[in-house]
């Protein structure tokens, strides 16, 4: 599985298609990023939102390099399960060069500030908390993309839909006081959580709910998976 | 390997492609598998490679190691046509060593090797075939499916496509082929399967239904004893032709020194 996680990697980055994702990224963290200072922890959090479309796109960017047949030469090489494990795997490791590229950026361009007033939180701390708001996103994000892939939505049309509906899900489902919360990745509950101290129950509440939601989609994919080669 | 029932649709609403398709291979069995365009040739294929699962039914013990020919390669990849090979053969689980050795092997055998180092997408639509047969064969395969493998080869490579299967075959495994172009007299002793209105069915053995024409030249003092001596061992004596008649071979039986015998 190791070697059709690296090729499929290497066909992302050598068709030059990964760069969109990549540029996208970066103009989004300079947007997030160009108005001034901010506490790590929220900046951070508001990051992992901002960077959860990008995420998924550039996961359904990775699926769809590879051509129809190749994915099924693959399929007959290795079995199902680990065809689709790769792609994801593959998608992850993709998705969490962003997440690096997203956890430094702020430093180099100044964007984030050091505690300033007792009660904040150490630069370690909020990093570390930053880094978990990205890891909660990336699985979700990768399982969303994995949905819009063309393997599943066999249109551009019906993929896009699909990316546009998960992202707005999780903006319009994810305010405070939305009626269905559980229906989209906790993106903003935990935008939310790093502004204020954050409590252990809280934090491992809103691990679970990210990869609860990971988990259901990705069963999505794989049953869809099934009746689609 | 057996499919046992199988049906396949592609959309849940959609019409059944293929439906309660009852067929076996044995080791050691070539089938070639025939029909119009569209029959659900390639699908059949497909089911039994493993890229499909079917709608109903299910196949039975498929061989571990498939190797799969699909119709047309998928070229529009950025690989070199060395980098392509040698990646499938680590992702079919080859070491490093085992893997350099595979691709090498099948580079020259189907004489690839000068575009070792070309794009995929630069090939022509034979050579990239060929990378697709090489692919299938870097492991030895239990089930070897090829879906019209003669597709744009050259005379060469296509006498190679009969001794690859006459290897898999020696060694125990089982070759399925779809052709529409008659390149079948290829693969003699191989069984045929009829694909047409989603059924699959087997047609009589070719060797056993298949004629040859012998053009014999006797002496005409032996002429009646030769021809009593073969109708005696059952052969079917088309026509006897004189020495000065005009060869009409169109037209047995015209001539007044023609004969032709059932």
């Amino acid at each position: 599985m190791t070697a059709l996680v690296r090729f499929r990697l290497a066909g992302f980055l050598r068709t030059g298609r990964a760069l969109a994702p990549v540029l996208a990224g970066l103009l989004t963290l300079g947007i997030l990023y160009g108005g001034g200072r901010a506490q790590p922890a929220e900046a951070y959090g508001v990051s992992a939102v901002v960077l959860f479309p990008v995420l998924a796109w550039q996961t359904k960017i990775l699926l769809d390099v590879e051509p129809d047949v190749q994915r099924r030469l693959a399929l007959v090489a290795v079995g199902p399960a680990r065809e689709q494990a790769a792609g994801l795997v593959a998608a992850v490791v993709a998705g969490l060069g962003l997440v690096a590229t997203a956890v430094v950026f702020p430093w180099l361009v100044g964007g984030v500030a050091g505690p300033s007033l007792p009660g904040d939180r150490s630069v370690s701390a909020g990093v570390a908390l930053g880094l978990w708001a990205h890891l909660l996103a990336l699985p979700a994000a990768v399982a969303l993309g994995a949905l819009a892939s063309r393997v599943i939505t066999r249109s551009a049309g019906y993929g896009v839909a699909v990316l546009t509906l998960g992202t707005v899900g999780v903006l319009v489902l994810g305010f405070s006081g939305s009626v269905a919360p559980w229906l989209a990745p906790p993106l903003l509950p935990t935008a939310r959580a790093l502004v204020g101290p954050l409590s252990g129950s809280t934090a491992l509440l809103l691990t679970v709910w990210a990869l609860a939601w990971t988990a259901v989609a990705l069963t999505g994919y794989a049953q869809a998976r099934t009746r689609r080669a | 390997m057996w499919l046992e029932d199988v049906g396949l649709r592609y959309n849940r609403r959609g019409p059944w492609v293929l439906r309660q398709v009852k067929v076996g291979v044995a080791p050691g069995e070539a089938v070639v598998v025939l029909g119009r365009n569209g029959a659900g040739k390639s699908t059949l294929l497909q089911l039994a490679a493993g890229v499909l699962r079917p709608s109903r039914g299910r196949v039975l013990d498929r061989p571990s190691v498939v190797g799969w020919v699909p119709e047309r390669f998928p070229a529009d990849q950025p690989f070199t046509v060395d980098g392509y090979l040698a990646a499938m053969a680590r992702i079919v689980g080859l070491s490093p060593i085992t893997a350099d050795r595979a691709v090498r092997r099948w580079v020259d055998r189907l004489g690839i090797g000068p575009f070792r180092t070309v794009r995929l997408s630069q090939l022509s639509k034979g050579t990239a075939q060929k990378v697709g047969l090489a692919q299938a064969l870097l492991r030895p395969p239990g089930l070897l499916v090829l879906d019209e493998p003669w597709e744009g080869l050259d005379a060469a490579a296509r006498e190679l496509v009969p001794q690859v299967v006459d290897e898999v075959l020696a060694d125990g495994g089982s070759v399925l082929v779809s052709d529409h172009r008659g390149e079948t007299v290829r693969l003699p002793g191989a069984r045929e399967w009829l694909v047409a209105d989603g059924a699959v069915v087997e047609r009589a053995p070719s060797d056993a239904a298949a004629v040859a024409v012998v053009e014999l030249e006797v002496p005409v003092g032996q002429l009646p004893a030769t021809v009593a001596r073969l109708r005696a061992e059952g052969h079917h004596v088309l026509r006897v032709r004189g020495q000065n008649a005009p060869p009409e071979a169109t037209r047995p039986g015209a001539g007044p020194s023609s004969e032709v015998a059932r």
